[in-house]
């Protein structure tokens, strides 16, 4: 691969890199596990990238390798197994010591998401990434239908959670 | 308001700060070792390949008995026949894994490359079913094989009773399964490790069209 290449790339995606983290955010639950996602769909974007045309949006593009990374095509590696979890929520609530109810919402909120299976996470994810229907069928290659019918489950099974 | 849309709200507001990877933090990035399903995918085709390859070629130069019996059986139309299936095979088989690897693309649909996923996981499966039904032909082929080339062994089974000659088979074919049993066994185990998740998802994806 030619200089140049890899230099339009790497400027791309360091612009957009919360795209990336924000996968991340949602498929993992260390730093560990986080910086590790993070590399692994930088490679994989960095290898689907000569075909990618320009003909979409770079971040458009990016949402569907980064999904389709942290879904189907990343292995947890070995490296991170004896990492503890944490709560990065939680964590930031600690600190600050909020006791505000939105901020209490959305702390059970973050935990709820992350009980959800890979395949809800990324209607989720693409939900509030202000993705339209067309998109988020396009993305997972299911029907625009199915794909409603999916986030109302997912709401219903989120509400579900938080009210148990 | 919708749980949903809080969310959204917090997660575009910024409140979370992410570390900002600089330049010079993706670049080594780029170059890394990837750990994705595809690639350990492609190291099990390979050493399938290179292993039955082996187990084909390694006894022919590693013992000079075998050399020859292997070129006597040649001249057996069955035993000649089978060869050449099987390089056929391998032959086709490099070619659909070089087809279907090319086809993996992580610009597809999450479900497309799902599938194109698992269609290669099936190239390997049928490879590995046909060496093993290869092997469960070879047992009784080269039995009858030795049976017809070797009058020892002939006049061995010639002199054995009828129940012996029952438990002679019982045992091949007990001996023959174990045999096939524990690698299959193997297989589903390699596999079952390394496609649980793709098939769990796989399968939601797929759930939501019935």
């Amino acid at each position: 691969m030619n200089k140049e290449l890899e230099h339009s790339f790497v400027e791309q995606l360091q612009k957009h890199q919360n795209i990336v983290h924000k996968v991340c955010r949602l498929y993992t639950n260390n730093a560990d596990a986080h910086n590790d996602l993070f590399q692994e769909i930088t490679i994989q974007l960095w290898r689907a990238y000569p075909k990618f045309r320009g003909d979409s949006k770079f971040s458009t593009w990016m949402y569907r390798v980064g999904l389709n990374t942290a879904i189907t095509l990343y292995r947890k590696s070995k490296r991170r197994i004896n990492t503890q979890e944490f709560d990065t929520v939680e964590f930031k609530i600690k600190a600050e010591e909020y006791d505000d109810t939105e901020e209490q919402q959305l702390k059970l909120l973050y935990k709820a998401v992350h009980q959800l299976n890979d395949i809800e996470k990324a209607l989720v994810f693409l939900y509030l990434e202000d993705k339209d229907y067309r998109e988020i069928s396009a993305t997972l290659g299911i029907s625009e239908v199915n794909a409603r019918v999916k986030m109302n489950r997912v709401k219903k099974k989120l509400r579900t959670i938080l009210n148990p | 308001m919708d749980e949903l849309d809080l969310l959204k709200k917090d997660w575009n507001s910024g409140n979370t700060e992410f570390k900002s990877y600089s330049d010079s933090d993706i670049y080594p990035m780029l170059h890394k070792k990837s750990s994705s399903i595809v690639k350990t995918l492609f190291y099990i085709s390979i050493a399938e390949l290179a292993f039955w390859l082996l187990a084909g070629i390694l006894p022919y130069f590693l013992s000079s008995n075998f050399k020859e019996k292997l070129e006597t059986s040649y001249e057996n139309p069955l035993f000649l026949g089978l060869s050449i299936l099987s390089y056929i095979v391998i032959l086709l088989f490099i070619y659909l894994l070089f087809k279907s690897y090319k086809a993996i693309s992580s610009t597809d649909s999450a479900k497309k490359l799902m599938e194109n996923i698992l269609k290669t996981r099936k190239v390997i499966k049928y490879y590995v079913i046909f060496n093993l039904a290869m092997i469960f032909l070879s047992i009784p082929l080269s039995l009858y094989f030795e049976y017809n080339e070797n009058p020892e062994f002939h006049q061995q089974i010639i002199e054995f009773s009828t129940n012996q000659m029952l438990v002679l088979y019982g045992f091949i074919i007990l001996v023959a399964g174990i045999f096939l049993i524990l690698l299959w066994l193997f297989y589903r185990l390699i596999y079952g490790v390394l496609l649980k998740r793709l098939n769990r998802n796989y399968d939601e994806l797929k759930k939501l069209e019935v």
